[in-house]
């Protein structure tokens, strides 16, 4: 974490400086595809936007892991948790100083099965081993995508990159040379690098849990509350945010690709926000919540705004890992998830409740905490684009009525927890505070999420996001009535909750109302975890039954066919393999007709048959 | 050029020298008395350690820059024709004489551990030495004679050391079918070698490539030709001239087996490189003076063809008939036969990349086969039989050696992040950009591997996944000595280091790689 931080600081005072170190790490030597040979390196990279992830990673890191020695302290398996935790953790600060795409993706993946341990890490739950193979398999199809972009970026630009160089193939995908982007002015726009950009996007989307992909980031809750903070809030799914943010800066994104981006961003953040409204698990509202904020960063990046982005993921990342570390707080008090179990928290849990609030007006953006400013800077960079990308629109309206929303579920979740008189089902247990393991975390972490968004305004910080506009944020008349209305939207969604849950309400829905169907749709997530089984059941299940009949019928058969065949010529076996020297010699003189007849004969007339080769 | 002219050459022979004298001096310690197996064993094993660094100075290794004793210009440089006719120091002969060396110190080690009582230890470590003399002979001939004649000193040494126990039927017997099998394959060779003199009027393999360059190739050419690859296909166990091997592989005392598995095996696959790449078939194309543009018969393309044959009917049949096996011994023979077929694709395709891909194949084979053999020497030591079978549920009984056993398995059926997924993907790949039908012998490399992954599976789903006949109860007590000692400190050092070594270069090849890929490069330039 030191070292991190110190890489960060560093990089802060040094602007725009890159440093790159990288071994060779296996070589082809040249060949009629690669005239100048194929290589793949491993290297590490560090420039301003893997400075600032790497300080985001190290910092949460190092201070879930504090918290897990008082949160974790009853669980069997602790070294396999530790081990588990210490290898994210690895591959994670591997994948943001990668130099190449390729060692990129090696991490992504080391860094996804990492999630898919320690989602699974309660194993003897039915539903965490299914909630971990869920994970596993939507991701997975965000990685066979990458993989392909991958492969697409490679067949355009094997042959690009500064002169004398031999190209990317001769240099493994690297990402910067001397400083400068590899591919610099080297990046085509044609439908191929569209269809690479969109490979990547999916990718992205797979693992920041966008929409489509957005279904296993909710089940993933079924992990330890740490992990969530960690890994799926505030580092291992910023990673698809990330590869965006690389990918536009090194590879560059075309215009579609970016229109793209755009709608998924924006449309995510308001569609993931809409769930988080009915749901009673406190970590699923704070799940749904992630995947709107998500949405947000990728917005931001589409819009071409990589750096603000970057931003909006450095703050969020803080705020979000200390709602995860205050509800885990609340988690391990009570002993369960349940928002309308609990109840009046408040008074036995003073500075968790304090914790989740600062973490709640990070999230709703109420300045100064630290989402304000990133938010509304995300907004305000947006909103500039919509002259010249008209298209921008609908997405950019989406994401401001997520404002509202946001604001709305996470007071929503607040009041039903902490607010009242005390816990509305009495079978829970009495309420305390956790070891001062779990609670300096949370200190740090709320102090962050207070303070953070203001680091943008500092000079070494600010070098930090140089890559790209929008940094620091700038305050004309069009921004700060932008931010009026984002926050008296965020306000009105803070009034909304307290009318509706404050002070030990519960809001009952009448249940002729026809919004009924509404909330059913929402806690059904829309149906799509449904659809997807559904596919997934059907789809699988011909594929299994095919490969069941192939199994049978053809490679049984071929297995057994091959050992009747065998077995009947086992006796001539054995004889050939008789032991008799006499025997053997008379194999060396068969063997040496056949070399002849090789040499003189057949390949002669195979040669001239089909020409030499 | 007699003895003594060899020792003026001075300095270039060190290493052969360093060995030579540590093989007498282990004779000549039985002689005195000193029979002490430690002591003669370290004689041979220090000998050829020291033998190894002042090759790996000789390869241009930074640090080792000191013992130089080949200047970098004799090395990589063309020789000259003034030089000598017998030999000549390539960079890529002292890969290869790295790599003998590598085997022999790995099996000397090894050996260290087996009963200090056992009589005839002077005698395995002086043959082990004098083996190793020759192999590293023939990594620097350049002529024909002198090949066949270093050829011959490894063999002699080979037959004695698997019947040097002069115990037991079965080492003795698979002594003579070797010695009887190896004499008629040596009259083929040496016979193929007079037939090229004949055509040629030389037997140096680079004065051969300038004649032929004018003269084309003549059937008798041809015909010395096929007598040659029938000679060093013994050598090199390819179908159909493997039948010999299972059996001496199975008879002899397994660190041995491990010797001619890893070691002296290779010798063949390097006189095969000698012969028909390097300096005599210059195969790469689009080449100044590309001789099989003009000659009567293109034999290039002929020879290319006939030993992709061989090599794709050699580790096809070494991998089925491995498939039927149930012995342990056995089945390695068997897998190790197929193995050569794969080494032999590079000398088929004859690209650089593939020579470098096979030549990192052989090195992963020495690596990874001698040490499985090693480990099944030191298993049966401590009272497990010979069949697949007998080794269910060590996995848990000796958690070390089963690990490093699937290890080296993995890395023989290639595996990533072993040496042996590196060496296969380097000579595959290889295989693809040459184009052609070389991609089909691609293919059927990968069909070969995914086949041999069944008969490594077996062993690693015996070792952890059944338990022994019988259970627990019923698996045999390992003998007192050993299970005491483990496998014993120099065979557990020879093991962890070949183990270690599969798995580094596996996830780190390029320090190994580039320069055999150099040495390659520079290789095949010779003949141009």
């Amino acid at each position: 974490m030191v070292l991190g931080l110190l890489i960060g600081i560093g990089e802060g005072f040094s602007p725009g400086r890159t440093t790159n170190v990288q071994i060779l790490w296996l070589h082809l030597p040249p060949s009629a595809q690669f005239p100048n040979g194929f290589s793949l390196v491993m290297g590490t990279l560090v420039d301003p936007l893997s400075a600032l992830v790497l300080m985001v990673v190290t910092v949460v890191g190092f201070l879930v892991l504090l918290y897990s020695i008082g949160y974790m302290h009853q669980d069997r398996g602790l070294a396999r948790y530790y081990a588990e935790l210490s290898l994210f953790l690895a591959s994670m600060s591997a994948l943001v100083v990668a130099n190449n795409l390729l060692e990129f993706f090696l991490f992504w993946e080391l860094v996804g099965v990492c999630s898919y341990f320690l989602i699974g890490f309660y194993y003897e739950k039915p539903s965490a081993a299914s909630a971990a193979k869920e994970a596993f398999l939507v991701t997975r199809v965000g990685d066979v995508m990458f993989l392909l972009g991958i492969f697409l970026y490679f067949y355009l630009y094997a042959a690009a990159g500064p002169a004398g160089l031999g190209g990317w193939a001769a240099n493994g995908f690297v990402f910067v040379h001397n400083g400068q982007p590899f591919l610099a002015g080297a990046t085509s726009s044609s439908t191929l690098a569209t269809v690479a950009g969109l490979m990547i996007l999916g990718g992205a989307a797979g693992k920041s849990a966008q929409f489509p992909l957005h279904v296993w980031l909710p089940d993933a809750m079924e992990g330890p509350t740490t992990v969530s903070a960690l890994i799926h809030a505030a580092t291992m799914v910023a990673a698809g945010v990330y590869l965006l943010a690389v990918t536009s800066v090194f590879l560059g994104f075309t215009s579609f690709d970016q229109l793209v981006i755009v709608a998924i961003g924006g449309f995510t953040a308001f569609f993931a926000a809409t769930m988080a409204v009915v749901h009673p698990d406190i970590k699923r509202v704070i799940a749904y919540s992630t995947i709107s904020q998500l949405g947000y960063m990728v917005l931001a990046v589409g819009a071409g705004f990589t750096a603000v982005g970057l931003y909006h993921l450095f703050t969020h990342a803080f705020f979000k890992a200390l709602l995860f570390l205050a509800a885990g707080s609340v988690i391990h008090a009570v002993g369960t998830q349940d928002l309308f179990k609990m109840g009046g928290l408040r008074r036995s849990m003073r500075l968790t409740s304090v914790a989740f609030a600062v973490g709640g007006l990070a999230l709703a953006g109420i300045p100064p905490f630290a989402g304000f400013w990133s938010k509304d800077d995300i907004l305000a960079s947006v909103y500039s684009q919509l002259g010249a990308h008209p298209l921008y629109w609908p997405f950019f309206l989406l994401a401001f009525a997520a404002v509202f929303l946001t604001a709305y579920y996470i007071f929503r979740a607040w009041f039903l927890a902490f607010s009242g008189s005390g816990p509305r089902d009495p079978s829970l247990p009495h309420a305390h505070e956790g070891p001062w393991t779990m609670q300096v975390p949370l200190v740090v972490l709320s102090v962050l999420a207070a303070g953070a968004g203001m680091f943008a305004f500092l000079p070494g910080f600010a070098n930090l996001l140089e890559r790209g506009p929008g940094i620091p944020p700038h305050f004309g008349t069009t921004e700060i009535l932008l931010s009026g209305a984002s926050l008296a939207l965020a306000v009105g969604g803070i009034a909304l909750a307290w009318a509706l849950w404050g002070n030990g309400r519960v809001y009952a829905l009448p249940a002729s109302s026809p919004a009924q169907a509404v909330r059913r749709l929402l806690l059904e997530r829309y149906y799509f975890k449904a659809a997807y089984d559904w596919i997934g059941a059907r789809g699988v299940n011909t594929v299994a039954r095919a490969a069941d009949f192939f199994d049978v019928y053809v490679i049984d058969g071929v297995v057994h066919g091959f050992e009747g065949a065998f077995g009947g010529l086992s006796d001539r076996l054995r004889r050939i393999q008789s032991g008799v020297v006499s025997d053997y010699a008379s194999y060396l003189v068969a063997g040496l007709i056949g070399v002849f007849a090789l040499l003189l004969l057949i390949a002669p007339f195979l040669l001239a048959r089909v020409g030499g080769g | 050029m007699s003895v003594t002219d060899v020792l003026a050459t001075g300095a270039e022979f060190a290493p052969v020298l360093i060995v030579l004298g540590s093989a007498l001096l282990a004779f000549l310690l039985d002689v005195v008395g000193v029979r002490r197996l430690e002591a003669v064993g370290g004689v041979v094993v220090a000998g050829t350690g020291v033998a190894f660094l002042l090759v790996l100075a000789d390869l241009g290794l930074g640090f080792l820059g000191p013992l130089r004793t080949i200047p970098a210009a004799t090395v990589n440089a063309v020789p000259a024709a003034g030089a000598s006719p017998l030999y000549a120091f390539t960079s890529f002969g002292l890969v290869f004489q790295a790599l003998f060396l590598v085997a022999a110190f790995l099996v000397g080690l090894a050996s260290l551990s087996r009963d200090s009582h056992e009589a005839g230890a002077p005698i395995f470590y002086g043959l082990l030495g004098l083996a190793t003399v020759g192999m590293l002979l023939v990594a620097v001939a350049s002529d024909l004679i002198f090949l066949l004649l270093a050829v011959e000193v490894t063999s002699l040494a080979t037959y004695l050391l698997v019947g040097y126990t002069r115990r037991g039927a079965r080492p003795l017997e698979a002594a003579m079918k070797f010695y009887i099998i190896g004499a008629a394959s040596s009259t083929l060779s040496f016979f193929g070698a007079s037939l090229l003199y004949g055509a040629y009027g030389t037997t140096n393999l680079y004065r051969i490539a300038a004649v032929a360059g004018g003269v084309g190739y003549p059937v008798l050419a041809l015909l010395g030709y096929g007598f040659l690859i029938a000679g060093l296909a013994f050598k090199t166990t390819l179908v159909p001239f493997h039948a010999w091997a299972v059996d001496v592989y199975d008879g002899a005392p397994t660190d041995v087996s491990a010797f001619l598995a890893g070691g002296s095996k290779k010798v063949g696959v390097f006189a095969f490189f000698l012969v028909f790449l390097g300096p005599v078939l210059y195969v790469h194309p689009g080449a100044p003076g590309n001789p099989f543009s003009g000659g009567p018969i293109a034999l290039g393309p002929i020879v290319q063809l006939t030993l992709a044959v061989l090599a794709v009917l050699t580790m096809t049949v070494g991998n089925v008939l491995a498939l039927l096996q149930r012995e342990m011994k056995r089945l390695l023979a068997y897998s190790s036969i197929s193995q050569a077929g794969y080494i032999l694709l590079g000398i088929a395709i004859g690209t650089s990349p593939a020579l470098a891909g096979a030549t990192f194949q052989a090195l992963a084979h020495v690596l990874s086969k001698g040490a499985a053999f090693l480990v099944v020497a030191g298993v049966a030591g401590l009272g497990v039989g010979p069949l697949v079978d007998d080794w269910r549920g060590l996995g848990s009984r000796r958690p070390l050696t089963c690990a490093a056993f699937s290890l080296l398995l993995l890395s023989l059926a290639g595996v990533p992040l072993t040496i042996g997924f590196v060496s296969k993907f380097v000579l595959f790949s290889a295989a693809v950009e040459a184009q052609g039908y070389f991609v089909w012998l691609a293919v059927a490399g990968l069909l070969n591997s995914a086949l041999s992954v069944f008969y490594y599976a077996r062993i690693l789903r015996a070792m952890y996944f059944e338990a022994p006949a019988g259970g627990d109860a019923g698996a045999p007590p390992l003998t007192s000595r050993l299970a005491a000692g483990g496998l014993g400190y120099g065979r557990a050092a020879a093991i962890a280091v070949a183990t270690l070594a599969v798995v580094a270069l596996g996830i780190y090849p390029q320090p190994v790689l580039g320069p055999i890929q150099a040495a390659a490069t520079h290789f095949l330039g010779l003949g141009a």
